[in-house]
């Protein structure tokens, strides 16, 4: 199948078996490696991406499904890495071995643009489909509630 | 040019690199230098290098292997705290695998033990050398200098020399033999709270890990192995297989019977991960499952149990537990059991490796690269030497990475294929032909005196343990393997412990914490129960079985395992507990273990079978500290690695194969679980232990004592509510 996405603000021709999920597109075709793989079936949130600004496991989406849709993975996220999200992650500190970060952080700013602000339990409920076996989930928290206050604070 | 220190104790290498700039290496005694033998017929085995640029850029290379333990900011920062290097202009390097580095098999939480004065060394000397070079400049002695942020300055006028301009005049300076140390009040990174060196390229998503080498004409391989330990292939129809687009050939793995050799599987090759994962899925495999094809966990927990609730055999006696028996005013007796356990890292074991003619390159996250030159050397019969092992990021490993099976396969794949490989092992393959934590049973019987004190204490154990790798005969845990028990540092004057016979029928494996977990588990959960039998607060109880200790080289582990259990009740309001609303409870656990201690008091809230975890005082003491955020992360990590296992993970053989297969089934820990964990740190100036591991160990039993506390309902097995699969 022949057809076309953008990912990162660029045009990619997608030459592959339809059935083939985004995720091994970006890492194994492209070398888009910063998006990675965890466990296949949608369980573990490392492979999270935003298609059109939506959280989405790039495991378990076909790209025949993908046709002319804009791609963010983390390595398009922001300019510089500046993200508010991740500059709250390194103040924090929050990685240890920083596999699932990515799709942590990519998950993340997709809740933030749907909810600026959200409380503890928001943030729970739109994180709880992202695994750190490492155990950051406490300064996940506080890193995505410092961002929504820089995110606040930018607005006002 | 070569400088070798030939003080035996103290042995510290300097080479001054034709391109310029300095190079330090430093090494620890190896056991032939040990034995006294000398110097030059011992292997050289550096283990960590400085290498000061003449731009005065800094690599810190890290011998020993980051999985997110944080020890490749924890040790190289101690390195330039003694060079007095600026932070900000090294880079940490993680080395490849070579015995140059000294011993680079990273687990055991040794790293800190075995490498903070050496490091600190290697530091230390460089410096000395910096400035005995910018004193011969300046034509002054070295005492009228003063090394800072990475500049010479000399004292008298206050000019400066930069590390840079130093460092090939530094190369030529003789190492000192014992270069001086600074004091901890001179510090200006160990002990802070250090950032890891690597966190914005991971923000960035960056970071290269195991699953991410790319080389020039690589094909991606995906594995299925035999469900069963022991079986092996009776037949495969490749066909629809090799029918796929983009396939290039299905592989056969036999089984390599060394350790760490893979159990045996089947391998497609493609020119993608997916394409191989889905090819996989078509291939038609028959396997002769072997002797372990009934292998059955619920009905061998049952029978472990039988094994320590009968007499066993009996490993260490002390004192009279007899007599204490018959003299007893009160006895009590319980069984602990844990079911297998899967490490279960983010990142599933994956490796490149480039089998050629002449050379064999390898990229992986590993926590032991030497292992895999050994399993590659004996497979592919060539020297360990000559297998080169590039050591990559590991996206966790937790003890699964110790093992090199994963490495062996993508060899195999490569050498019979001509291509260099990626295997990627799928999440459901890490899951199911893992090496597990050891299923167990231990039974206390322990007796109370008129006093309520105890006085007498018999323990029973059963798992089958790790060295069923090595000696599959193996039918029963050694001495050594209850040697943590023996050596409990309770008091217990009248003890025995007694080994009951577990056979392996999985692959046995490390996994955090390791026998901790269990031993933990079944000491401070006992001794709670005993506090209620006796009428005593927990805490009383607990510091009596401590002062009852009178063996004099444990006084200090009695000390500070009773400072920390102080610390861990006042801070969480144990104290108060008795205002708590209904339903609440706090319970208290400490553990030794890998040399460091540490103690959890846990609040939680319990309504009929739910269990609700609030908060988490986590107290410890590892000696002087080398990073306060770093030792803070691995106690927050350990937490949610204890709380996932005391409540909810648990891996289930049927049939000889495991049931889990992924996530949904083996239910990890998530974020709205988690509880409000708070780390407190006993400022200490002995020396310094690893991390980590223990904290793992007392999470189960505080959280068992806090739900008893609570509800009056006692857990024994874990997980204590295991998803049945």
């Amino acid at each position: 199948m022949t057809t076309s996405m953008t990912i990162n603000g660029k045009k990619h021709d997608v030459d592959v078996e339809g059935d083939m999920p985004l995720l091994w597109f970006l890492r194994d075709n492209l070398e888009f490696t910063g998006t990675k793989y965890g466990c296949g079936a949608g369980l573990c949130g490392a492979c999270t991406v935003h298609v059109d600004g939506v959280a989405t496991r790039s495991c378990i989406t076909p790209v025949a499904s993908l046709a002319g849709k804009k791609i963010t993975t983390i390595e398009g996220l922001s300019e510089n890495g500046d993200h508010p999200l991740q500059k709250a992650w390194l103040n924090n500190n929050v990685p240890q071995c920083g596999y699932c970060q990515a799709g942590q952080i990519m998950n993340a700013a997709s809740l933030l643009t749907t909810n600026p602000s959200p409380s503890s339990d928001e943030i729970d409920n739109a994180m709880q489909g992202n695994i750190c076996r490492c155990g950051t989930y406490q300064r996940i928290k506080k890193a995505i509630s410092d961002a929504a206050d820089e995110l606040a604070t930018e607005v006002s | 040019m070569i400088i070798e220190n030939t003080s035996r104790r103290n042995f510290l290498k300097a080479t001054g690199i034709a391109a310029g700039g300095l190079v330090i290496g430093v090494a620890i005694p190896t056991q032939t230098m040990a034995h006294g033998k000398k110097i030059e017929q011992a292997a050289f085995n550096p283990n960590a290098f400085i290498h000061i640029q003449e731009n005065g850029d800094t690599l810190i290379y890290c011998g020993r292997c980051e999985m997110g333990q944080g020890i490749s900011t924890a040790l190289p920062a101690a390195v330039a705290d003694e060079m007095e290097a600026d932070w900000a202009r090294v880079t940490v390097k993680q080395a490849d695998g070579d015995e140059k580095y000294g011993p680079q098999a990273t687990g055991g939480s040794a790293s800190i033990r075995r490498m903070f004065i050496p490091m600190r060394e290697a530091g230390a000397a460089a410096k000395f050398m910096l400035v005995a070079a910018a004193a011969k400049v300046w034509k002054i002695p070295a005492e009228q200098c003063t090394a800072k942020n990475h500049y010479v300055i000399n004292n008298n006028n206050k000019q400066q020399l930069s590390y840079g301009d130093l460092a090939s005049l530094a190369a030529n300076i003789t190492v000192p033999e014992k270069p001086l140390l600074k004091e901890k009040s001179e510090y200006n990174y160990i002990g802070k709270a250090l950032p890891r060196h690597n966190q914005g390229d991971i923000v960035e998503g960056k970071l290269t890990y195991g699953v991410d080498t790319k080389i020039p004409g690589l094909k991606y391989a995906a594995i299925t192995h035999c469900p069963v330990l022991g079986g092996k292939l009776k037949s495969v129809d490749k066909s629809a297989a090799l029918a796929v687009k983009g396939v290039f050939s299905v592989v056969e793995i036999p089984r390599f019977d060394v350790p760490y050799g893979s159990i045996g599987g089947v391998a497609v090759v493609a020119d993608n991960t997916w394409t191989a994962q889905k090819a996989l899925k078509t291939l038609k495999i028959e396997w002769d499952l072997g002797v372990n094809k009934s292998y059955d966990t619920q009905a061998f927990k049952a029978q472990l149990v039988k094994n320590v609730e009968a007499p066993a055999q009996v490993a260490t006696e002390r004192g009279d537990i007899k007599a204490a028996f018959a003299k007893a005013k009160l006895k009590h007796s319980a069984t602990y059991t844990g079911g297998h356990l899967s490490h279960s890292p983010m990142e599933p074991n994956a490796s490149v490796v480039y089998v050629e003619k002449d050379q064999c390159e390898v990229w992986a996250a590993t926590q032991s690269p030497a292992d895999i030159q050994k399993v590659l050397g004996q497979y592919l019969k060539r020297e360990p030497k000559d297998i080169i092992v590039h050591v990559t990021m590991a996206g966790g490993a937790f003890g699964r990475k110790f093992k090199c099976d994963y490495v062996h396969e993508a060899a195999v794949i490569s050498e019979k294929t001509g291509f260099p490989i990626q295997l990627t092992w799928s999440r459901e393959e890490d899951m199911r032909t893992g090496y597990y934590h050891s299923i167990n049973a231990q039974h206390i019987e322990a007796s109370l005196d008129d006093n309520g004190n105890v006085s007498g204490w018999l323990h029973r154990i059963a798992f089958p343990p790790i060295g069923t790798l090595f000696n599959p005969a193996t039918d029963r845990p050694s001495k050594g393997d209850v040697g943590a028990a023996d050596d409990y540092p309770f008091g217990l004057a009248n003890y025995r412990s007694e080994i009951g016979e577990a056979k392996a029928h999985t692959r046995i494996g490390w996994y955090r914490a390791v026998y901790a977990i269990f031993y933990g588990f079944s000491f401070s959960s006992m001794a709670d129960e005993l506090a209620y039998k006796a009428g005593k607060d927990p805490l009383t109880f607990l510091n009596q079985l401590y002062d009852a200790n009178e063996v004099v080289e444990q006084q200090e582990q009695v000390k500070r395992s009773k400072n920390i259990l102080a610390i861990a009740a006042e801070r969480s309001g144990y104290h108060q507990r008795a205002s708590l609303p209904k339903g609440q409870g706090i319970g208290l656990a400490v553990h030794y273990s890998f040399a460091s201690y540490v103690a959890m008091a846990i609040k939680v809230e319990v309504n009929g079978d739910d269990i609700k975890v609030l908060n988490v005082d986590c107290v410890i003491d590892c000696g002087q500290i080398l990073n306060v955020d770093g030792a803070t992360a691995q106690m927050e990590g350990a937490v949610v690695m204890g709380m996932s296992l005391a409540l909810s993970t648990e891996v289930t053989f049927r049939n000889g194969a495991v049931v889990n297969s992924n996530f949904h089934d083996y239910p990890v820990m998530r974020i709205n679980d988690m509880p409000q964990v708070d780390v407190h740190i006993v400022d200490s100036d002995t020396k310094p232990t690893g991390l980590g591991e223990p904290g793992v160990a007392p999470f189960a039993p505080a959280l068992a004592n806090a739900v008893f506390a609570a509800s009056g309902k006692r857990y024994r097995d874990i997980p204590f509510k295991p998803l049945t699969v």
